[in-house]
């Protein structure tokens, strides 16, 4: 899944809001309904519940969810600092190269990346890691960047006059300004990396897409459909969770 | 340096880049402890940076910054700000931090203790007419501009400096609303006799606010630095006169006061009104027009012949009605206003308790107007 | 270097294969996007007028963009069998929202009084849809269908892994063989296209913008 498609948040009116809130649940029940019914109702061989078996399933899932909070904090931490470190005068120049060549970048399809990190690092789980902190890194930082950009200059001029020294504008004004636009990219990030973590399996890291592979391969319905319903239903839970960040790490007043 | 200057900018250049051409160039300014010093003059001049170059946002290239006789140019200038108060046209405030928030933020940063913060806060939001109780809690995007504006006021004196910089900072208000705050400025500026410089293009707010203005050419060169009616009755060059503009008699209007001149008296009279007696009176005077009083000596209405001898119509509803209440503190442009709207050619005058004192006539504002010209 | 002059050699050696999996490619996502605008831009006129429903639509269509492509590709399988069926499905389940949020961005960001002199005119309601809002709104919603069309392709060699075709054929065959020969290269030919088309479509697209929007408007 290509970055292009999550970075389109749409404006927050507060219905939008409110919606985002409850869709995603909801389309997650209903998911999770559909999976129990294909579990319960269809033809479970020993084939298949041995792809559904509970220890292939845990393990799967664990790993995925350890990738992708690997995956996000890693980018977290690496490409807020540089947003910041960016947006500090002195640096205007590369700021806009920079803010344009993530926008195009941002086009590139994420796989490709993946490629060529294993390429150069062989397979592995650690390689996906790097490969997926690389490409969400893109959303994160453009974010940072641009949430940055758009606090109001003359609430940054009044905190200056009034003698606050550089640093204290960039934590008690700027960064909190910026954070809602800085949550949206986080999310982004979030997502895409459970997104690819899906396709770990791809290059040996294991993870749910084993499950859906596995029931390709063997041609069994019933685990393709589980597989996929599970990992749908984990993206969707780090969106909700993410959206629920988002909503209250935003500053009152804004 | 006298202890009577608190500010000085001596030979203050600011040059950008490599470009030969500075924004302020070789500026030697004073202001006096306890004034109000308004810097004005045309977009471009300048008069911004030399602000800013106060309070250090803008870093002079060479000269030297004095605030209360010491050398301030090279200390930490966010310590330096601190002392100053600081008032721009977007007001600025913190659109995060509820208003007491935005108050509380250079005290705050001084390490005063919560309860005095708590105290300050409350004090300045009565001093700037917003109840604390339902204003403390509130954030920016409630406010209207005026009311923004205001608490932008209150922010900048929170920590009590003895200086204030001002950048237009009632330029993006509605004229109405921009009238009544710089009235309101006024006001609180004689009860804290604050030192401040004040930058605007609007020449009548230069006018109205300044008790010295210092009007500017590009690069901040100083045309002329003096007292607003020093300026008006005397303009140094072409550019000055040309930046006053035509209305400059009329806007000297706006710095006298009705207690300057000498009240004119029109025949009054006082209920029971005898009509004939009345008619006689004001037949035997010089004016056309006189005015009614009720009980207490307050200004009714405007009667002159016709409406005397309407016997149709009761005394108290006839002529017209005086409807602005004019003291002798106000200034003869209020005067003016005033004897355009009753279009009698007359403005009456009362006392603060509303009694009547006399009028003001358009023939002594003029006469006013010529002995001015003609001492230039 | 080396490896280019392989890539070079592997790709020489093939060009029908190239040929056949690019023509595959395209038809995917041109089929793909040109339905997928028509259902949003008919979604986003249908609720313009009543906010909750398109609020609604909105989230609804934001939701499937969540849903990782592994997952939505192959929920369908089950349903409608291997193939071009289930990808072509997800697909275009993802290429909604772009097309769907610009058009209703731009529907809705039509000046007013134009609408309301149209109004004025005499124009009935669909004439002023038709004649005055959908042109007015045209930039913004090619726009989205660019940012469709770029997400379609960069996914649509995700749905060949599924379903084959396409210039994911190139990338599975290539990790399925690895470290064999000419794996490495597979992969880099598929990825490489892939990039080179979406470039290609975009600029295609720059073309229909500024051969399709009157010059009043740009």
């Amino acid at each position: 899944m290509t970055t292009a498609a999550i970075t389109l948040r749409r404006q927050r009116t507060p219905l939008a809001e409110r919606l985002d809130l409850i869709v995603t649940p909801v389309f997650a029940g209903l998911l999770a309904l559909l999976g129990f019914a294909v579990w319960l109702y269809s033809d479970i061989d020993a084939t298949t519940s041995d792809i559904l078996s509970y220890e292939n399933i845990s393990r799967q899932l664990v790993q995925t969810i350890q990738l992708g909070f690997a995956s996000s904090l890693l980018v977290v931490i690496i490409a807020v600092p540089i947003g910041i470190l960016v947006s500090r005068r002195g640096f205007p120049r590369l700021k806009t190269a920079l803010v344009d060549f993530l926008g195009l970048a941002q086009a590139l399809p994420a796989y490709g990346l993946i490629v060529i990190f294993f390429t150069f690092m062989g397979t592995g789980l650690t390689t996906v890691v790097y490969a997926l902190a690389l490409f969400s890194l893109l959303p994160v930082l453009r974010n940072t960047i641009v949430g940055l950009e758009q606090v109001d200059k003359s609430v940054i001029d009044a905190g200056r006059g009034m003698g606050y020294t550089r640093l204290q504008v960039l934590l008690n004004i700027e960064l909190p300004l910026a954070v809602p636009v800085i949550m949206a990219g986080i999310r982004t990030a979030i997502v895409i990396n459970i997104g690819m973590a899906a396709l770990a399996f791809l290059v040996g890291g294991g993870g749910l897409g084993e499950t859906i592979n596995s029931g390709l391969k063997l041609n069994r319905g019933p685990a393709i459909f589980i597989g996929a319903v599970m990992v749908a239903i984990l993206a969707m839970v780090f969106d909700f969770l993410s959206a629920l960040a988002q909503k209250y790490l935003k500053p009152k007043g804004i | 340096m006298s202890n009577d200057v608190l500010i000085r900018l001596e030979n203050v250049t600011k040059k950008y880049g490599d470009s030969d051409a500075a924004a302020v160039n070789n500026l030697t300014l004073d202001v006096h402890r306890g004034e109000v010093l308004v810097l004005v003059g045309p977009s471009g001049c300048g008069k911004s940076t030399t602000l800013r170059l106060i309070n250090r946002l803008i870093e002079p290239t060479s000269g030297t910054l004095y605030l209360n006789g010491e050398d301030v140019t090279s200390m930490n200038p966010s310590l330096l700000r601190r002392k100053i108060g600081y008032v721009i046209q977007q007001v600025g405030l913190f659109p995060h931090r509820t208003i007491a928030e935005n108050i509380a933020t250079v005290p705050k940063l001084l390490g005063w203790d919560k309860d005095k913060i708590a105290d300050r806060v409350d004090e300045l939001l009565d001093l700037i007419g917003m109840d604390p109780e339902t204003y403390r809690g509130r954030y920016p995007k409630e406010l209207s501009g005026g009311q923004a504006q205001r608490v932008g006021v209150a922010r900048a004196l929170a920590a009590d400096p003895d200086v204030l910089l001002m950048d237009e900072p009632f330029g993006a208000i509605d004229p109405i609303t921009r009238d009544r705050l710089q009235n309101e400025f006024l006001r609180l500026q004689q009860d804290l006799k604050k030192t401040i410089v004040f930058v605007t293009h609007d020449i009548d707010e230069a006018i109205k606010m300044g008790n010295r203005i210092a009007i500017l050419r590009e690069q901040s060169e100083i045309a002329q630095l003096d007292t607003p009616e020093a300026i008006l009755a005397d303009p140094a060059d072409e550019f000055v006169e040309n930046f006053l503009g035509s209305g400059a008699i009329l806007k000297s209007l706006t710095l006298m006061k009705i207690a300057d001149t000498e009240l004119h008296q029109v025949p009054v009279f006082k209920a029971p009104v005898m009509r004939d007696k009345a008619i006689e009176t004001l037949q035997d005077s010089e004016d056309s027009t006189s005015i009614l009083l009720d009980a207490d000596d307050k200004p009714l209405r405007w009667l002159d012949l016709a409406a005397l001898n309407r016997t149709s119509q009761p005394i108290e509803k006839s002529g017209r009605p005086i409807s602005v209440d004019l003291q002798p503190e106000d200034t003869l442009q209020d005067a003016l206003t005033a004897m355009l709207q009753s279009s009698v050619g007359l403005a009456a005058v009362t006392d603060r308790k509303g009694k009547y004192l006399g009028c003001c006539t358009i023939e002594s504002l003029a006469k006013l107007l010529v002995e001015q010209g003609a001492g230039k | 270097m080396d490896f280019l002059l392989s890539l070079w050699g592997y790709t020489s050696g093939r060009f029908d294969q190239v040929g056949q999996a690019l023509i595959e490619h395209i038809a995917y996502v041109v089929s793909v996007v040109g339905l997928a605008s028509v259902f949003a831009i008919v979604v986003a006129v249908a609720t313009r007028h009543n906010v909750f429903a398109r609020e609604l639509s909105l989230a609804i269509a934001s939701v499937f963009l969540t849903i990782p492509s592994l997952a939505l590709f192959t929920i369908f399988i089950p349903l409608v069998g291997l193939g071009f069926a289930p990808s072509f499905i997800a697909l275009f389940l993802y290429a909604i929202l772009p097309i769907l949020r610009n058009t209703v961005t731009g529907l809705d960001g039509v000046d007013p009084s134009v609408m309301e002199a149209a109004k004025g005119m005499g124009l009935t309601n669909s004439e002023i849809l038709l004649r005055i809002q959908l042109p007015l709104a045209w930039p913004v919603i090619l726009a989205g269908i660019r940012i469709a069309t770029m997400l379609t392709v960069g996914i649509a060699a995700i749905a060949t892994l599924v379903a084959g075709g396409g210039l994911g054929d190139f990338i599975k065959s290539g990790l399925a063989r690895l470290p064999l020969p000419n794996s490495l290269e597979a992969i880099w030919l598929g990825t490489i296209l892939s990039l080179l088309l979406a470039f290609a479509i975009d600029m295609a697209l720059k073309l229909v913008k500024n051969v399709t929007i009157s010059r009043g408007i740009r």
